[in-house]
């Protein structure tokens, strides 16, 4: 492993998007946290290794944004895993470019092999 | 010495001699005449000088109104026989009439002439004697005697007839024995004998069955005594199609007596009356009935005289006006009730002139009771068309008429309650229908009418389906067919087209009807508006999609926590805290469980669960599931009796989320146990999976309904099995989805085995 990973976790719920972080920060990724899923529609440089991206957020939809970073040549290769309170929409997730699906609640141990596996690919 | 006569004597002899005598030469055709004598002359109202040199035939010729007589070819014929064979011959009783001098005139006569021819010295015919001897007298009395004869035979002939073809039964019984001399068929019909059996017989002999019925006696007293003995509507008994038979008679026995006046038998004349006496008797039995009857309906009758105004009553006409027996006709009239009398006046005067008399009136009792009298009668007229009389009825119609009122009451009712359901089911929120035995409607209210805005025509037969949006015409449409055809309760759900432009939801339902003898008649039905319904209920679904969707974010954030806490105190070494916080993180689990279940439930109703379909191995799928579950119980140990099954194509998760179900239920339902097994098996291209748990088992009456929505294991043991009862309900839903079959058997108190069959991937 070349140095620590950078993860960036955006979900508009300000309780889960703590817990997720501390998670991860407790697991030993750098970790960026934001409830604004804005901001990363003009994220060009800093790029972070890996997205976790949660779908239903006030205003926004993580499909939409995950299909516009997969569209942009600088982004497209940024791996997203999105996370979702619904299973069914697992295959939309797919459809939109998603590297990885997450249905909440979810177990640690899960969130952690989709993290591992989608970085080392 | 004898004296001798002179030739002249024998000219004197010839003259006057009794005999009438004709001579008559043989110069034929002429037969001239010769000589004639005295006698001729007389007998033939002729003179001698009329007769002498002329020819017979022209002295007498033929009366041309006798033309059956031919008496002149006879005559010659006899003449030229005698003058051929020399010999006399004689015309018997022929006819010959006579003319009557001075007129052209005949007289009826009748001869028997003798033509004797008289031979000359060489033996040849010289001339003939002509002797005619007037028979007319003789004949006519012949005649005379031979008619009365004829006429003597005929009446004989008649009268005998008359015996034979008689109505009346004749027959003369002869001596003490009463043998058969004579009988005429109507009595041998009577007997059911033929005159053959009867003839020459004791009468007693041959119907040896009417001895004893004194018969025998009445014979004998009419033979001794000589008086006739007539009986009317005499019973005998007589042998008729083999049995005894009671018929009766009108009959006389006179005494039949010889010329010396001795009585030697019996004349018998019998007519048999048994129908007319029949008759009388019915008709007596009849009268007998009707005068029961009348008594029995307590109908009065009375008879009016309307020349004296005296009226003849019965006792139970008395009775319906309140007295106890007949009064005079004033006492009667004056208990009507004063309303009435005018009344009573105008039906009889309408009865003189229509014949009838009809009217009701209120009569008062002594004890001040009012009873209507219903007074029915016919008028009889004189020769001058003056009514005379009325006869009648008369009956006490008080019941009738209170149960007439009650009758109108109740009609009055009816008509209201009549009018009611007719306002209910206008009124009624619900549309309701009829169909005949086709499937045909007959029948719609006015709710339906206003909610589909068909008329009434338009929704028979057929039309009411026009009502039905077209996605759901043609299934409601078969729907109901199919229920038709096997006479099944109808129900089924369908959207219309309303009024107020919205579809609207529609629950039909329909009971088939039948006559009393079981023959099918259609359908009586109703259909509900369940639109607010079916609203609400996507509102509930809507609700606990977004609540439990809502519910998820809270459990998702305190399970992040809760297992970085575990994850922290582990790495702390705290292990007592950080077990605690795992049984945290367990019952977190059964949370997300239950509002998974809750959100699947929504999602099934709403027909919005989704499948993600893909190939998997069935039986790595057991086998991890089976790993997973065996940690959650250290009581029961998870028996894998595995076959090897095969690709499946299905949506895994929710599969497995099926076999996960089946298990813990197994686990929970089975607390006294250690044991579940789990069985794979293929069998007609079909994976079966069946989990065997040895628990409490299900009863025999609730196997159908575990897989049920809420179905829950009542009774006492509910409180010790916590659940939504959802879990089977959703499993069977999921596993009907992937193409399969889901079941259960049982037996109560040892054990349950839940099992589902998948189609392998083809």
């Amino acid at each position: 492993m070349s140095g620590t990973k950078t993860i960036m976790v955006v979900d508009d719920d300000p309780a889960i998007l703590d817990a997720v972080c501390i998670m991860l920060e407790f697991e030993g990724y750098d970790v960026y946290c934001t409830p604004d899923g804005a901001e990363l529609l003009n994220m060009e440089s800093n790029l972070p290794d890996l997205l976790l991206l949660d779908i239903w957020m006030s205003g926004l939809d993580g499909r939409d944004i995950c299909k516009q970073l997969k569209q942009n040549l600088s982004t497209s290769k940024l791996p997203v895993v999105l996370i979702s309170a619904s299973r069914d929409i697992e295959r939309s997730a797919l459809a939109a470019g998603a590297n990885d699906f997450l249905a909440k609640p979810f177990e640690i141990d899960d969130l952690l092999a989709k993290i591992e596996k989608n970085l080392a690919a | 010495m004898a004296k001798i006569i002179p030739e002249s004597g024998y000219k004197a002899t010839f003259n006057n001699i009794s005999a009438a005598l004709l001579l008559i030469d043989t110069d034929a055709p002429h037969y001239t005449i010769l000589d004639v004598n005295d006698a001729y002359l007389k007998a033939t109202n002729s003179n001698r000088e009329g007769l002498l040199g002329k020819s017979v035939f022209g002295a007498f010729p033929a009366n041309p109104s006798d033309e059956e007589a031919k008496n002149i070819e006879m005559t010659i014929f006899s003449f030229e026989q005698a003058i051929h064979t020399k010999m006399p011959h004689t015309m018997s009783d022929y006819r010959y009439d006579i003319p009557i001098r001075g007129t052209d005139q005949f007289e009826e006569r009748y001869w028997t002439t003798t033509n004797s021819p008289v031979l000359d010295d060489d033996g040849n015919v010289a001339y003939f004697i002509h002797s005619p001897a007037n028979v007319t007298e003789l004949i006519k009395l012949r005649e005379k005697e031979k008619t009365s004869v004829e006429a003597l035979k005929n009446q004989r002939q008649q009268l005998f007839s008359t015996f034979m073809q008689a109505p009346v039964g004749i027959a003369i019984f002869g001596g003490t024995d009463y043998v058969v001399d004579l009988i005429n068929p109507s009595l041998c019909e009577i007997y059911a004998k033929t005159p053959y059996e009867m003839m020459g017989k004791s009468i007693f002999d041959t119907l040896p069955h009417i001895e004893g019925q004194g018969f025998d006696k009445l014979l004998d007293q009419v033979r001794i005594t000589g008086i006739p003995f007539k009986g009317q509507g005499y019973p005998a008994s007589l042998l008729r199609n083999g049995e005894l038979q009671t018929v009766y008679f009108d009959f006389v026995y006179e005494p039949f007596r010889e010329m010396d006046g001795s009585i030697s038998g019996v004349i018998a004349v019998a007519t048999e009356v048994t129908e007319q006496i029949t008759a009388k008797q019915l008709i007596e039995e009849a009268e007998e009935r009707t005068r029961l009857a009348v008594d029995a309906v307590g109908l009065g009758t009375y008879d009016l005289n309307l020349e004296t105004g005296e009226m003849i009553t019965t006792k139970i006409f008395a009775n319906i006006f309140g007295f106890a027996e007949p009064v005079p006709r004033a006492d009667y009239v004056s208990v009507f009730h004063a309303d009435d009398r005018e009344l009573r006046d105008l039906a009889h005067k309408d009865a003189a002139v229509t014949g009838k008399l009809f009217y009701e009136a209120r009569v008062i009792w002594p004890d001040e009771s009012i009873h209507w009298a219903r007074v029915e009668g016919k008028t009889y007229y004189d020769a001058n068309k003056k009514p005379v009389r009325i006869l009648g009825t008369l009956l006490d119609i008080t019941e009738q008429k209170q149960a007439k009122e009650d009758q109108q009451k109740l009609m009055a009712l009816l008509a209201d309650s009549e009018q009611l359901l007719r306002n209910i089911t206008t009124a009624a929120p619900t549309g309701l229908w009829m169909s005949d035995e086709l499937g045909n409607i007959t029948y719609v209210n006015q709710t339906w009418i206003d909610w589909t805005g068909l008329g009434f025509e338009e929704s028979l037969d057929k039309g009411w389906t026009n009502a039905i949006v077209a996605q759901d015409r043609q299934k409601a449409s078969d729907k109901f067919l199919s229920d038709l055809a096997n006479r099944n309760f109808h129900e089924a759900e369908f959207r219309i087209n309303h009024v107020d432009g919205i579809m609207h939801w529609c629950v039909v339902t329909g009971s088939p009807q039948y006559r009393n003898d079981g023959t099918f008649t259609g359908y009586i039905g109703a259909c509900v508006d369940i639109t607010e319904q079916k609203n609400l209920q996507q509102q509930k679904d809507d609700f606990i999609g977004i609540a439990s969707h809502e519910l998820k974010t809270p459990v998702t954030s305190i399970k992040a926590y809760t297992q970085v806490l575990e994850r922290m105190l582990l790495k702390k070494g705290e292990a007592r805290e950080a077990g605690m916080i795992n049984k945290m993180d367990g019952q977190l689990n059964r949370l997300t469980s239950l509002i998974g279940d809750l959100l699947d439930v929504t999602k099934i109703n709403s027909g919005k669960l989704q499948f993600n379909d893909r190939d998997f191995d069935f039986n790595d799928l057991v086998k991890e599931l089976i790993e997973d579950l065996q940690r959650t119980t250290d009581k029961h140990t998870l028996v894998e009796n595995l076959v090897p099954t095969g690709i499946v194509h299905g949506d895994k998760e929710r599969i497995g989320q099926v076999i996960t179900n089946l298990i813990t239920n197994a686990i929970k339902y089975s607390p006294q146990a250690d044991k579940i097994i789990v069985h794979t098996s293929l069998k007609n291209n079909e994976v079966n999976l069946c989990v065997q748990d040895f628990g409490i088992g299900i009863e025999k009456d609730k196997l159908d309904k575990v897989f049920e929505q809420f179905y829950r294991v009542s009774g006492d043991m509910q409180h010790t099995f916590p659940g939504l009862g959802l879990g089977l309900y959703i499993s069977s839903e999921i596993i009907k989805r992937e193409g399969g079959r889901i079941w259960v058997s049982s037996k109560h108190g040892e054990g349950s085995t839940f099992c589902f069959a998948l189609p392998l991937k083809k």
